[in-house]
Parts: structure tokens; sequence; C-alpha cells
């Protein structure tokens, strides 16, 4: 019951009007950037960060309309995916496998507007199973030591590939890289580190810089080296005829995907792609041989669909209460978080509840916003996507240099930011993944002060680490996170392709 | 071919006791030296990154190509754009970076000439426009200052 207050709460903060068009905001402007070529959620939310910041948003404005363009994100990507059989973010991929056979066959329309109920169905079900499970994980977070956090943060790099995960140990290289760029800057003690004198270190590096550089110029540099300015074939939408009917018939399937999917968002490890491709296998096991699954069953849309949105916000469960995030766009989200001088974790939610519960509201009132935006507007963000993107690439990172140029209005900031655009490329080009590298630059000072305070209690014991039956368990998770990719990696991958007839999942 | 993995390795290898014998010069920090000093944590990540590195360079993976040649020489193009526009932007002012910059881009990504410029302008324009008037941003003038006045 005490939810449901904090809830109506929440209902207060995110009905207040600007919050309301904010939220309105983010959501236009996050189907967009799902759905537009190279703009992936993590690199979207990420340029908006600096532009939320010019305009002087409230914490919980910002953090309203950047949760609604992470759910817009979600909605975007199942555009190009159904047009043109080309997923426009990685979860997307399952929806291609029917949502295409069904716009080949003139139902385009029919098949947008199915995946838009499913993507509600499924977001409505895992913000419902985040606002039951959030309070409960918080409040058993509380009685985490440093101990246990310190091991909970290795869980969460160790997780952070995924099961799907190709080679777990690029993933501790790049969290390596990560923290040791966290350590730079003056620390707690008043020591300086790796700062070489040059006085923009003192304070550290600027994680926005890093993330919108990482993200945004590499992608640039991407595309350029893909010779892919050039855009796609011209996309048409038929008039849409959907009746009752037909939405009644996904309902069972955007049921089980959505629960499906905020299981998978919530695990570690898992994530979005998963959830959507157990979403699509259990639809196909579930509905058997009455389906037409591969030839534009509807079923195949709503229900990858459905898990795909469920995981995107089951993720945040983990964000908000651990204040570890399990994906990379959460981990924007949390950067996010980390600005605004907002410490993500359990203590959030009693020190900062009208802000934990009006982003929840607000991914309630979001979807409904979607819901509305997607049906009727889906031909406008059709226009849109046919924008090559030789002219969209090159004004994303003007936009992106805008961004990180209005935090101190100092072109040192800038050169960094191209400097680490130039180190996401080399980074991406070896397969080494982005996230950690982002994950160890936000989570690096944190995981030291809780090393620091374990120490301090155990008088320089480092048994203390694995000393309770907590931590132990967290260990051993890590270690299982790590592991488990060599052996059941190969199978699951093996799978996925086989049944997308694509590369397997990478990872954002 | 497996050689990007292990160059890689290598460097990384570098990097990690570069960056450990920089956490040795920290000062000890004042008030005496704890149980868990500033080089404590550097310590344990240039450990962790010389184990994994070497791992790199046991079992390397498949090597993706570099683009030599034509897209390489854009490639660099386009980051020698990025840094001179950072350069520019306050001599020249933003509207005028600008337009070359984005200009410069969409040319080299394969937009014909004249509507490449036209979308740097453009961009430029209503960028300048939206921050310095809606959200109250002043981006640089620079060359264009004199339109201040008026």
């Amino acid at each position: 019951m005490e939810t449901l207050g904090y809830l109506m709460d929440g209902f207060a903060v995110a009905l207040a009007p600007h919050n309301l068009m904010f939220a309105l905001l983010g959501a236009f402007l996050g189907t967009l950037i799902g759905a537009l070529p190279g703009l992936g959620p993590a690199n979207g939310v990420a340029i908006l960060i600096p532009l939320a910041f010019t305009l002087g948003l409230q914490p919980e404005t910002a953090l309203i309309m950047l949760t609604a363009v992470y759910a817009g994100a979600m909605y975007g990507g199942r555009i190009s995916s159904i047009l043109l059989n080309i997923p426009g973010d990685e979860p997307a991929m399952m929806t291609c496998l029917d949502g295409y056979p069904m716009a080949r066959k003139g139902k385009a329309a029919e098949a947008l507007a199915i995946s838009a109920v499913a993507s509600f169905m499924g977001s409505l079900i895992a913000t419902i199973g985040l606002i039951l499970l959030a309070p409960l994980l918080a409040d058993f977070a509380l009685t985490f030591g440093p101990a246990e956090y310190f091991a909970l943060f290795l869980l969460a790099f160790a997780t952070l590939g995924g099961i799907t995960g190709k080679n777990p140990m690029k993933t501790v290289v790049a969290a390596c890289i990560g923290l040791m760029i966290a350590t730079v800057g003056i620390d707690t003690t008043g020591v300086q580190r790796y700062t070489f004198g040059v006085l923009e270190l003192y304070e550290g590096v600027d994680f926005i810089i890093a993330i919108v550089g990482l993200f945004a110029i590499s992608e640039l540099l991407f595309f350029i080296e893909d010779k892919a300015g050039g855009g796609k074939e011209k996309m048409t939408v038929n008039k849409l005829t959907l009746s009752w009917k037909d939405i009644r018939e996904i309902m069972p399937s955007s049921i089980r995907g959505g629960v499906l999917g905020f299981i998978a968002g919530v695990l570690p490890g898992a994530g979005a792609s998963l959830g959507s491709f157990i979403g699509y296998t259990l639809e196909k096991k579930i509905v058997g041989k009455k389906g037409y699954f591969g030839e534009g069953d509807p079923r195949g849309v709503a229900g990858p669909e459905a898990g795909n949105n469920g995981a995107s916000s089951g993720a945040l469960v983990p964000m908000l209460t651990l204040g570890v995030p399990g994906s990379g766009t959460t981990a924007v989200l949390l950067a996010l978080l980390i600005s605004l001088n907002i410490t993500p974790g359990p203590l959030m939610f009693t020190q900062n509840a009208d802000i934990v519960w009006g982003v929840i509201a607000a991914l309630l009132i979001g979807n409904f916003l979607l819901l509305v935006l997607n049906i009727p507007l889906v031909g406008i963000f059709v226009k849109l996507l046919s924008v090559p993107p030789k002219y969209l690439l090159p004004i994303v990172t003007m936009i992106a240099f805008v961004g990180i140029y209005s935090i101190s209005n100092t072109t040192f900031d800038l050169y960094f930011m191209v400097a680490f655009g130039v180190a996401g490329y080399v980074l991406r080009k070896l397969e080494i993944p982005l996230v950690p590298v982002i994950l160890g630059l936000l989570l690096g000072p944190e995981m030291e002060k809780n090393l620091r305070h374990a120490m301090d209690i155990s008088d320089g014991d480092w048994t203390i680490l694995w000393d309770s039956g907590l931590a132990i368990g967290l260990w051993v998770f890590a270690g299982l996170g790590l592991i488990l990719p060599y052996i059941v990696g190969p199978i699951l991958r093996r799978r996925m392709k086989v049944a997308t007839g694509t590369g397997g999942p990478e990872g954002d | 071919m497996t050689f990007n993995d292990r160059i890689f390795g290598v460097l990384l290898i570098v990097l990690a006791v570069a960056y450990g014998w920089g956490a040795s010069q920290f000062p000890a920090p004042f008030g005496g030296s704890e149980a868990v000093g500033p080089e404590t944590f550097p310590y344990l990540l240039a450990v962790v990154l010389v184990l994994s590195s070497l791992y790199l360079i046991v079992r390397p993976d498949p090597d993706n190509a570099w683009p030599w040649s034509r897209t390489g020489v854009e490639l660099v193009i386009a980051v020698v754009v990025l840094l001179l526009y950072t350069a520019l932007l306050q001599p020249l002012g933003f509207i005028i970076s600008t337009t070359l910059a984005v200009g410069t881009l969409c040319w080299r990504m394969g937009a014909d000439l004249p509507r490449a410029y036209m979308t740097g302008a453009l961009a430029g324009v209503v960028v300048f426009l939206v921050f310095n008037f809606a959200l109250g941003l002043a981006l640089p003038l620079g060359l264009l200052s004199f339109l201040e006045a008026g």
C-alpha cells in the first residue's frame, strides 16, 4: 500500500504540465532515435544529456524526458525491421522474421500497429513488474555492506557481455580500460592521479564527453567506412485496416512475451536481445502448427516486440535499485543520474522518492503517449527514416559538438571527445565492447570507495571481500558470468543465427 | 589473420605496466598510509589488465580488416574535419564553422557539393538561432559578430 501512495505522488510529478510536455517530446525524439539508422538508443540518449543540462531542466524533468526517449527508442527500432528487414537496433532483429513478410504481403501498416500494441503491452507488464519488484529489491539491497557492493560491481561487469557474448575476456579488458580512465583526477584523499599536471584533468574525465565521443563519433566513422551514406530504398505504408479481433488475437502472445522479457531484463546477463529471442521461440512452440511463423504471422511480430520492450523496462530494475545497469542504454541513464548528483541505489528510493516514482510513473504515461503517437504518426516516422545518412550523420555529429561545447564552453572538451571517438572506432574494430568501458568510467569511483570502506572495516584484511554468504554468492555468479559464455554461448548464438539467418547478437 | 588482438594485447600490457608504475609514484597521502591507499585500486587494475591482455595474445580472435587505401583516407579526412571544426569554432564562429564542417562531411559521405553545403549552412543557422534565442545559450558568432549590434 505504501508503494501505491508513492506511485500516486509519482503521478503527481509526472502529470505536471511541463513534465508531461517533456515526456511527449522525449517519446517523439526517442521513436526517431530508434528508427533512424546509426542512432542507437544509447547513443541517442547520450547526445541528449548535455542538451538536457543546457535547457536547465529540473532533475526529475530531465530524467522523465530521457526515460521517455529510452522507451521511445524501443518502439522506433521496429519500424525499419518491418519495412526494410533491417533491424533499427539489435533487439528488433527477431521482429524482422514475421514483420517483413507481413509488409511484403501489403500489411505493413497492420504489422506496425500490432507491434505498437505489443510493445505497449510488454512495457506495461514490465513497468508493473518494476513497481512491484523494485521496492523489495531496494529494501534487500540496504543490507549490502561495502564488500557486497564491491562484489556486486564485479558481477555487473562479468555479466555485461551477456551469456550470448562472444569473448568475455574482451569485456574484462574493456572494463579495465574504463576503470583506469575513472582513476584519473584527484582522489578522495587529495592525491593527484594521472593528471600529468593538466588542469582540465584534475576533476577527472567527464564521462558524458567520453560517452558521446565513443558512441556518436565512432558511429560517424563506421558509416563513412561502410559507405552507407546513400540511404535506403523508398518505403511505403498501406492504409491501416485493423479490427479489434486482430488485437485480441495477439494479446496472449504479447502478455507471454512481456512477462518473459521482463524476467530477461531483470536478470543480469540476459538483456533485450535474449528477451525478444525467447519471446519468439516460445510463441512458435506454443502456437505450434496452427501458426505460420516466418511467413508473416502477427503473433510472430507481437511476441518478440513485447519481449524486447519488457526487457528494456525490466533492465531499469537493477539500475534503479542497485545502481548497477545491465545494458548500454541504462548505463547512459545512470550517467545522467550521477551527473544530476543523485546517487543511484537503494537509498534513492527513500532520499529521492519523488524522482524515482516520478520516473516510474512517467514510464507508464510515456507508454500511453507512445501508443497514441505511434499508430497515427507512423507515416511521419517512415518519411523521416528516408532521410539519407549522408545528411543525417553530419548533423547528428554537429549536435553532439554543440551539446559538449555547452557543458563548459571550452574547446578542450571537444578535442577530448574526438579523441574518444577515434579510440571508440579502434576498439569496435577490435571487437572490444564499448559498454563496459563506459560502465567502468561510471562505476569506478564507487567501486574504489567501497573497496576502501571494506578494507577500513577489516583493517586491511582482504578476506572481508568474500566473508559473507551474500558476497560469496555474488562472486560465484560473477564467475559464472565469465565462464558460461564459453559453454552455452556458442550453442545459443548458433540457434539465434539459425533463427534469424543473420549474424548472432554482438551486444551494443 | 590474428594480428590485431596480439598487437593490441602487447600495447595494453605496456599500458598496464606504465599505469602500475605510475601508481607506485603517488606521494603518500596526508596523515599516513592506510590499508588501501590511492595506489591499491590502480595496482589491482594493472594486474587484471595484464592477465586479460595475455589471454588476448594467447587466444586472439580473427581480425577485422582495417580500411587502408581510399576508405582509410576518407576516415582521416573526417577526423581532420572534426579537429578543424573544433579549432575554428571560436575564431570563425559557430555558423561559418558548422557550414564548413557539416558541409564537408556530407560531401565526403556522398552528397553533391551545393546540397552538402546548403545542408551545413541551414543546420548551422537553425541550431544557432534555436540555441541563442530559445535556449539562451550563447554560441560564438566569431566573424559574424558584426551582426550582433544589428
